[in-house]
């Protein structure tokens, strides 16, 4: 059994046996303690001050914090157990009034992002690599600069060559947006490749066209577009990859704001009853 | 920010003189010693004249008896000669680690760990005026002196050599870029040695033949017995039969010693293959001796088609052929060729035992867990695929394409490669962040680089066992920590000349302008940025190791030594 597989199955049945105490300490408790919910609210915000602690490593890499693969494991399945004592401190309920809708709404948008951002870094490497071509994020308008310019120079040099405007007609009409920005995030996102079936399609129906020098420069320009789809296809999902994070994080600050006033409402209106 | 320049002198190779004061009338007496003195200075380039080099790249160094010169382990850059006195040569096992007084890499402490958080300068690339202008010197002499405790003791219990006035030791380790082999320590109390930086040794030998043709002679006498002695299959042997041994070894030297730049313009023009490096023994042929591999790296391959299949690689401590003439000693009536063919990569120094002596003298009576499997039936059949466990070991595990990928990109010289799993990176770039908050705002590598079956090689320094970035540099401010045999650079002493740079075949240096405490470039009298060599130092004094395998939140960037595939195996298969 390979590291991945047993670290998945320890942290799985920790995860179980920590939302089994969960919810038999609350079973057992009910009965002799006035307030439970104050036992799983003050649990349910540790859990979230450590989950939101992840962030505070992240900036700090040189002070020695450990690392940060076991950070996202604990973060990973403390953020599974919140689920757990969430549902806990509202006592297997939804809670009631626009106030702790909201909380309750937050908490669960900031927990579904969290798994959806690990299912998804999960998946995406893993079509990134596959489908190969791999350039740095930073580096992606540099190169698709490059792209195009190639593509202008050789579409000029058409005219000059060839004495016709048929390659750079088709260029202007076809190409230059499509070189000039990146495209098709959406469709990137759910592996459609029709823009470029399409642009092909166009491509080849005017390779009939075409005297032997034309079908070279054309052939050049096919490939320019080849590797500019694959650009387009490493812009959209590492910007994915990177914009599931704009919505986790800012959600964990609202979160933790609300969570506050939640705790000074909820001590503010006890009226000095105590938790037994 | 402060944008106004700050104008330096231009550093020179010069400008930090082994000994900034080194007496003219030493150069004047080391001149009227041999080899010195027999050497013709018309045979000295104009720039590098042999007065110059003595003055600049050499000093004088006194011992009392017992205190160590160099330690067995240590990276040195230096070589010495005897100028008084004698120094003794601890040969193998050599002394226990604790008395040879070691020091441990210098960690920061927790405070100055914490520190960070508010005295990181906020601009990159800031330099102390020291490491702008240049201050202190790399070499042995600057650690604190240990003494041998007991030294009657050391000689009653361990086995040692005496070198005398007018020879050279230490120049092995400092020109092959390898851990010293021996402790040496001073014999007498008056021993007055000449340490000769690096630099300055490659240029005398350059210039003088038969310098280079004595250090030839003393590395035949000195070094063959500990270096088969390093060998278990020579363990067993009497001194006499070594001695027999040591007669027919025959020394090989393959490839370009400063191959780097070879390589890169191979790479560069896409026509590197390996039927093009040059050939130590060819499959099918009669076996006629074993290769021991002394140093460097060779390819172990196999016909595949019309070209060759790399099986694997090979370095120092690694045989080839052995198998072969022990299946031939076993099955006269059945004898076999080479089974594979052995290249050069690089450069790659062998040593030679023809097979007679090896039937003769090393065979008989070896012991059993000192030699290598017998081949079997399933092995000697060149049609079946079966995997050949002895030769291939964990690079069957990692297979053929990325093994073909690992010894074209010559990934195999680095210690602490960074390796990426491209399909669970998710491209944060958390590690290239952690670099920067660690070094000066700058990261010192690229989350970029080959590929192969998902498995990238970043641009970052991977701490070669031949560090080819050393070859150039005329300083030596680029060297091995002498405790962890980490490469670094010394910004006291980089002059910005961009050999290292040019020289890594890896790209993993990278040369920054370099400014000041109020965050403006510096720059010299012509207004021309002042370069400092940068690169990953491995986080040589943080808490944990690198930072950037620290800050990966998905197991996917991992600093592997590649010299040895089984760390590479285990982790694919994680």
């Amino acid at each position: 059994m390979g590291y991945f597989a047993k670290r998945r199955i320890i942290g799985g049945l920790l995860l179980l046996a920590a939302s089994v105490a969960v919810i038999w300490g609350q079973l057992q408790l009910a009965p002799v303690m006035r307030q439970v919910g104050f036992l799983t609210g003050w649990a349910l915000l540790a859990a979230c001050a450590f989950l939101t602690l992840y962030n505070v490593r992240k900036r700090l890499p040189f002070l020695p914090l450990g690392n940060s693969r076991t950070w996202l494991q604990l973060h990973a399945y403390v953020g599974y157990l919140s689920f757990v004592l969430f549902f806990a401190h509202t006592g297997w309920r939804w809670p009631v009034g626009w106030f702790d809708n909201l909380l309750a709404l937050l908490f669960l948008s900031v927990a579904l992002s969290g798994v959806f951002g690990l299912f998804w870094s999960r998946l995406i490497p893993l079509r990134l690599t596959a489908r190969g071509g791999d350039v740095p994020y930073e580096r992606i308008p540099i190169v698709r600069r490059q792209l195009a310019d190639r593509a202008k120079m050789l579409a000029l040099e058409s005219v000059t060559a060839t004495k016709t405007t048929t390659i750079v007609d088709f260029y202007s009409q076809h190409l230059v947006g499509f070189l000039g920005t990146s495209a098709n995030f959406w469709r990137h996102l759910v592996e459609s490749r029709a823009v470029l079936t399409r642009l092909q399609a166009r491509i080849d129906d005017l390779n009939r066209f075409l005297n032997a020098d034309q079908r070279r420069a054309l052939a050049e320009l096919a490939e320019i577009a080849r590797q500019k789809d694959g650009l387009d296809y490493q812009h959209a999902l590492q910007l994915s990859l990177r914009l599931w994070l704009f919505i986790h994080i800012p959600l964990t600050y609202s979160l933790v704001i609300f969570t506050v006033l939640h705790v000074v409402v909820v001590f503010s209106f006890s009226a000095g009853v105590p938790p037994y | 920010m402060d944008t106004i320049h700050l104008k330096i002198e231009r550093p020179d190779r010069w400008d930090n003189a082994f000994d900034p004061q080194f007496p003219e009338r030493e150069v004047d007496r080391l001149l009227s010693y041999a080899p010195f003195r027999d050497m013709h200075p018309d045979n000295f380039p104009k720039k590098q004249p042999l007065r110059v080099i003595l003055q600049n790249d050499t000093r004088l160094r006194h011992f009392k008896r017992g205190e160590i010169v160099v330690r067995a382990g240590d990276y040195g850059s230096s070589a010495f000669m005897i100028i008084r006195g004698q120094v003794r040569v601890v040969l193998p096992p050599g002394l226990p680690e604790r008395s040879l007084g070691r020091k441990s890499t210098v960690k920061r402490s927790v405070f100055h760990a914490i520190a960070q958080l508010w005295s990181n300068h906020r601009t990159p690339e800031v330099r102390t005026p020291e490491e702008i202008r240049g201050g202190d010197v790399v070499g042995e002499g600057a650690e604190a002196r240990v003494f041998l405790q007991d030294v009657p003791r050391i000689l009653d219990q361990n086995k040692t050599v005496t070198i005398g006035t007018g020879e050279f030791f230490g120049e092995i380790a400092a020109l092959s870029r390898m851990p010293r082999t021996a402790t040496i320590f001073a014999d007498s109390d008056d021993t007055e040695l000449l340490e000769i930086r690096w630099q300055g040794l490659r240029d005398l030998l350059r210039s003088d033949p038969a310098l280079r043709a004595h250090i030839d002679a003393i590395y035949r006498k000195n070094t063959l017995s500990n270096a088969l002695r390093a060998f278990p299959l020579f363990g067993h042997l009497s001194d006499e039969q070594l001695e027999k041994v040591k007669a027919q070894t025959q020394f090989g030297t393959f490839g370009d010693y400063e191959w780097s730049g070879d390589y890169k313009k191979l790479a560069k023009a896409g026509t590197h293959s390996p039927e093009k490096e040059a050939l130590i023994a060819q499959e099918g042929d009669y076996p006629d001796g074993v290769y021991l591999i002394r140093s460097g790296f060779a390819r172990l391959s196999r016909k595949f088609g019309t070209g060759q299949r790399t099986l694997n690689y090979i370095g120092a401590g690694r045989w080839f052929g052995l198998r072969e003439i022990l299946h031939n000693a076993r099955n006269p009536s059945a004898s076999i060729p080479y089974q594979f063919s052995l290249r050069v990569i690089g450069y790659t120094h062998t040593l030679f035992i023809p097979t007679k002596v090896m039937e003769e003298i090393v065979l008989p009576g070896a012991p059993a867990d000192a030699l290598p499997r017998p081949l079997t039936e399933d092995e000697l059949d060149h049609d079946d695929d079966d995997p050949l466990k002895e030769e291939g070991g964990s690079a069957l595990q990692i297979g053929p394409e990325l093994m073909e990928f690992l010894t074209a990109g010559r990934y195999f010289n680095g210690t602490a490669s960074m390796v990426i799993d491209l399909q669970r990176c998710t491209r944060c770039d958390d590690c290239v962040r952690a670099c920067a908050s660690t070094h000066d705002n700058n990261p010192r590598f690229l989350r970029h680089g080959p590929s192969s079956d998902g498995i990238q090689v970043a641009q970052a320094c991977m701490h070669c066992v031949d560090p080819v970035c050393m070859i150039g540099c005329p300083t030596g401010a680029i060297h091995r920590d002498a405790a962890g045999g980490n490469v670094v650079i010394n910004q006291s002493t980089c002059i910005g000349c961009t050999s290292c740079a040019t020289n890594c075949p890896y790209e993993a240096i990278r040369m920054v302008e370099a400014r000041d405490d109020g965050g403006a470039f510096v720059t010299d009298q012509e207004l021309k940025p002042i370069l400092k060599a940068t690169k990953c130092d491995l986080c040589i004094e943080q808490y944990g190791g690198p930072a950037c395998e620290r800050a990966c939140p998905h197991d996917a960037l991992k600093r592997i030594n590649l010299n040895r595939l089984d760390a590479l195996a285990n982790w694919l298969k994680r």
